[in-house]
């Protein structure tokens, strides 16, 4: 069975009307969630996994992805009004979405995120579609080696996340890398940084630090300003919810970078989200015509990492539908649910299982219709938030964020951790220190150090394996061009004032 | 007077355990939801095995409780282990152990509590394993991968998870029997490890036959060994470890149940009993088959013995492989 002829089956299975049903109501509960800080698409896929096992698998496996690539949509939503992350995933969407929502474009930016999730997701599924034997193949020849080489090009994004002063990025990106560090060590299991104290050995954890970096540091710096009444200003008119022409039109190049990098990250088990929608948000900009835009609203640099991180899902479903391996917890929680059911998922599992296989690929393009639908017209809807005094909103989100904190693993340490983070990013705001690079510091540290030490282990300890294999080459080709991009271009014009 | 009361209550406790399965005048009784402490995220290795089990127990008609799974990941076991020790004393509490639980105190500093202060419930599974090769390696037996090693010195590559994991453990039992040397290239997750395997990137891995089944059905890997003490469901043509002629001691990966510190004997006895039941109870058994786990139930006595001797061998292992060990 070809992929024409397996969507055509597919969407025979996908369009009986209790599977749709179960495909919306998946979307939903993955809106929600997405929009929660603190609880992901794993916990609640595991939390619903016995209510599943009662369930027709086909309907069961539906909901279940849906919840996973739905929380994907979600999660910018409150990125982009109160610079609150709601998933990991949408952390990189705080840049420019919430200076978009500063400028009033608070619609037009929620409907960006959800057109450039509907694209760059649906593009994801065609290729997940038509491309998975070869890119399976791509993925499995991607290493330590090579995972080392897209760390480096992860860390070369900071030149262009640097504000003012590159010295103030390079120092926010080390303590980020110092900080991801703390907790038990994979190699040696020694503790490292733990100060003797039991809740360090587990690390910190990244929607916790993003969270007060972004979310707390805003609020308390809201608080000092003190004047306004209203946090943000609210479109007015229907045409102001949605994106001008203009807008979209600077988006384009986004959709496919989005797409295109998203997708490919995502098949790679042990790459985060976080990465794919950083990774892209550094290419738009360092590809941009305009890059002095960026940190000021640039809808594109909203679109690419919104993209990325839909695109990342359909990717992450390529080693588990193909091979049977998961890229994550919630992958994980899928197969774990399938398993329950009696299939086998695997290498065989399309042939063993070619309606349930086609089943669920087939949903997945409903179901990104299904959540642009849902997501555009809540975007006046959502816009509303901004209506609500300050007195009221503040404390709100702040127990939203506490709330959340608290749900990541059910302790207090989380919350206390929330409140260090917010007070360090406070901080860095008043010494007007980036605060993107200490978040991406903190994403990529961990498998940056880790792909070095296993490609040394590969190499017995041959520096030269790092740069030596032809797909590590053109990756820090690349990161070197990124390097010293700022110096090949004319002097920035200055800013646009906010 | 509290100490009299004390120990009359463990005496009561061990009658109990003395008269499992007959009516108890103090016998307990869940009276609210009981918490399920597991100590990796959604999706992780005991995370997905608990689920199952309780759901599994639920259709053989074994219990009417409520079971909630709480996630208490980080540390390996440290988190559960400081939420158990929170929990002193609780009745509706208990914790999914695995066997890192046991190497993680051998190296944990910071570790919140010794395994002589939890209280045994019940053993349940052991997990048997396989030392997998892609299929186009040219190693086809397990003398040929030792040979090879042998050979080259330090030149093979295992992938697998931390040092303390059972996969590195069995490499050192495994290359101080042979006088062998291979690097191990550590991956945080499952995926990761197999992903290195079938893109050529390591050598050999060892792996569960759970996970590994379908890509050996698929021919995708091939299996040189099992690591098991005897054979696994379905593959009867792979050698154990010593039939291939490695006469090394077995390295069991485990799970079952442990309760906080000082749990009333009452609520002990009243889980043992329940997955004693499930032991025997057909859904439950099916599952572990499906999974290639081992049903291995142990009461709370034997599980002392088996935690305290499995600490000990465990210690001297990882001392001579060269992990600083703490206590």
């Amino acid at each position: 069975m070809n992929g024409f002829e397996g969507l055509l089956t597919g969407f025979s299975v996908a369009l009986q009307w209790q599977n749709l049903f179960w495909c919306v109501v998946g979307c939903f509960l993955g809106t929600v969630i997405g929009i929660l800080p603190g609880l992901g698409p794993a916990a609640t896929i595991a939390i619903l996994l016995p209510l599943t096992t009662a369930m027709d698998p086909t309907g069961g496996i539906i909901m279940l992805a849906g919840i996973y690539y739905g929380a994907r949509y979600g999660g910018s939503t409150t990125s982009i009004l109160l610079n609150m992350p709601g998933e990991a995933s949408s952390v990189v969407s705080c840049i420019e979405g919430y200076q978009m929502a500063k400028k009033g474009r608070a619609g037009p930016a929620l409907a960006i995120a959800a057109i450039a999730s509907f694209i760059a997701g649906t593009i994801g599924i065609v290729i997940l579609t038509f491309l998975s034997p070869v890119l399976a193949d791509v993925a499995l020849s991607f290493s330590s080696p090579e995972f080392f080489a897209l760390m480096v090009l992860g860390l070369s994004l900071v030149v262009l996340l640097a504000g003012n002063s590159m010295l103030k990025a390079a120092l926010a990106t080390l303590v980020g890398m110092w900080l991801t560090s703390i907790g038990t060590d994979l190699f040696s299991a020694e503790s490292r940084f733990t100060f003797g104290l039991s809740d360090l050995l587990g690390g910190l954890d990244f929607i916790v630090i993003a969270v007060g970096v972004y979310a707390v540091a805003e609020i308390m710096s809201g608080i000092e300003r003190g004047d306004d009444t209203k946090l943000l200003p609210l479109p007015k008119g229907l045409r102001a919810y949605l994106p001008s022409w203009d807008e979209i039109k600077a988006c384009r190049f986004a959709f496919l970078n989005g797409s295109v990098v998203g997708f490919f990250i995502g098949t790679l088990p042990g790459a985060s989200s976080s990465i794919s929608s950083f990774v892209s948000y550094g290419i738009e900009k360092a590809v941009s015509k305009r890059p002095e835009m960026f940190g000021h609203g640039a809808p594109e640099g909203l679109a690419a990492p919104e993209g990325a991180n839909n695109a990342d899902s359909s990717g992450a479903f390529l080693p588990m539908l193909t091979l049977g391996i998961p890229s994550g917890g919630a992958t994980a929680m899928l197969l774990a649910a399938l398993i329950t059911w009696g299939y086998k998922p695997g290498p065989l599992f399309i042939v063993d299982s070619p309606e349930l296989f086609w089943g669920l690929i087939a949903s997945m393009y409903i179901g990104n219709v299904v959540l642009f639908m849902m997501n555009l017209p809540l975007v006046p809807l959502f816009a509303q938030i901004l209506r609500v005094p300050i007195a009221l909103l503040f404390p709100s989100v702040l127990g939203i964020c506490v709330v959340g904190a608290y749900a990541v693993s059910g302790s207090l340490f989380d919350v206390a951790t929330l409140v260090g983070f917010g007070m360090l990013g406070y901080l860095m705001f008043k010494l007007d220190f980036p605060t993107a690079p200490l978040v991406l510091g903190f994403v990529l540290g961990d498998p940056l150090e880790r792909a070095v030490r296993q490609s040394l282990t590969m190499s017995q300890g041959d520096p030269s394996i790092l740069v030596s294999r032809p797909i590590c080459a053109v990756i820090l080709g690349i990161a070197a061009l990124i390097l010293i991009s700022p110096l090949l271009r004319r002097k920035p014009k200055p800013p646009i004032p906010t | 007077m509290k100490r009299v009361l004390k120990n009359l209550a463990i005496v009561m406790g061990l009658s109990a355990l003395g008269s499992l399965g007959m009516a108890h005048a103090q016998a307990f009784k869940p009276s609210k939801p009981i918490e399920v402490v597991v100590h990796t995220g959604p999706g992780g290795g005991n995370d997905v095995f608990i689920r199952a089990v309780l759901a599994t127990i639920k259709k053989d008609n074994l219990t009417q409780d409520n079971f909630v799974v709480v996630n208490k990941s980080g540390g390996g076991s440290a988190n559960a282990m400081n939420y158990l020790r929170e929990k002193a004393g609780d009745s509706h509490t208990i914790g999914v152990y695995a066997s890192v639980f046991v190497s993680d105190l051998l190296v944990q500093e910071a570790a919140p509590l010794g395994l002589d202060k939890v209280t045994p419930i019940a053993g349940l599974v052991s997990e048997p394993a396989m030392l997998v090769v892609k299929a186009d390696s040219p190693y086809k037996t397990m003398a040929d991968v030792i040979n090879a090693a042998r050979a080259n010195p330090g030149k093979l590559k295992q992938s697998g998870g931390s040092v303390l994991s059972r996969d590195a453990v069995v490499r050192h039992v495994l290359m101080s029997h042979t006088k062998t040397d291979w690097s191990f290239i550590s991956f945080p997750s499952g995926g990761e490890r197999v992903s290195a395997l079938l893109g050529g990137h390591v050598d050999f891995m060892i792996i569960e036959p759970s996970e590994a089944g379908e890509m050996i059905r698929a021919g995708k890997l091939r299996p040189l060994v099992q690591i098991a003490d005897r054979k696994v469901e379905g593959f009867p043509n792979v050698p154990l470890l010593r039939e291939a002629g490695f006469a090394v001691p077995n390295v069991p990966q485990s799970r079952g149940l442990i309760g906080p510190p000082d749990m009333p004997p009452a609520a002990v006895a009243y889980y043992t009993d329940l997955f004693k039941r499930a032991s025997q109870a057909p859904a439950y058994k099916a599952y572990l088959s499906s999974k290639q786990l081992d049903n291995e139930y142990l009461p709370p006595a034997e599980l002392r013995k088996f935690l305290d001797g499995y600490q000990n061998e465990l210690r001297v292992i990882l001392k001579g492989a060269g992990v600083k060990v703490v206590r």
